[in-house]
């Protein structure tokens, strides 16, 4: 992989149809970097559960959200980006309760809400076992 | 593009036995959904999900066992969901919902 962070990016339509195409890109990045077949299930299911949200809230102005991986040595950092500004902030503590559970749980830093211009932000990093 | 969610119902006489296998995420929730509250409102006798097939399932997934769970106690009934993978395990403990529902 190299020290260099590289970059994978995915364009997806607002339909649940292509959220399995999400978990199919990470399960073969996290694999490619060495994560455990039990972390990479646990990586799909938190970025999936976002996917979801973004899906289920959709968007009359954009044609779709971007997932990009960041690939480092170690870490995997994951961002959704949408042009529509109204994507912000999608997960409600009170509506998405689960959800939220699950992905804090999985992933170890995650960002559901934020002033930046990504809607969510997550990251996972591979341990080594020495 | 999903990994197709399929249902195969048994009687057992004094249950139902719903078994599920693939993939449970948003595209085909609405299929679990409709499957099986129409099993818990439409049989008298308990009811046992047999997971041993199930691949994946996400919130929306477990938010549907959930209303069928109100369902089935609504109804007198239990509900036992049996053979799950260890993945899927781990969601219902994470979220404490190992303890909601009788776990085989």
């Amino acid at each position: 992989m190299g020290t260099e962070c590289d970059r994978i990016e995915i364009t997806l339509p607002f339909k649940a149809d292509y959220v399995s195409l999400a978990r199919l890109a990470v399960s073969g990045i996290c694999s490619r970097m060495g994560f455990d077949i039990e972390t990479i299930e646990d990586i799909k299911v938190a970025i999936s559960e976002v996917c979801s949200k973004i899906v289920s809230v959709g968007s009359e102005t954009a044609h779709g959200y971007t997932i990009v991986y960041d690939v480092a040595e170690s870490v995997l950092n994951v961002k959704y980006f949408c042009d529509d500004p109204s994507i912000k902030c999608i997960f409600s503590a009170e509506r998405d309760g689960l959800a939220i559970h699950i992905i804090n749980a999985l992933m170890d830093r995650v960002e559901l809400c934020n002033e930046a211009n990504y809607i969510v932000s997550m990251s996972k990093t591979l341990e080594v076992v020495k | 593009m999903s990994d197709d969610l399929r249902f195969r119902q048994e009687d057992l006489g004094d249950s139902v036995k719903l078994s599920l296998s693939g993939e449970v995420d948003i595209y085909t929730s609405q299929e679990l959904k409709e499957n099986l509250y129409n099993i818990v409102d439409a049989n008298k006798t308990d009811l046992i999900i047999d997971c041993r097939e199930l691949n994946y399932i996400d919130s929306t997934g477990l938010g549907i066992f959930v209303g069928a769970l109100k369902k089935a106690k609504e109804h007198d009934k239990k509900m036992v969901i049996t053979g799950l993978k260890d993945n899927i395990k781990k969601l219902f403990i994470i979220t404490g919902l190992d303890k909601v529902f009788t776990i085989e």
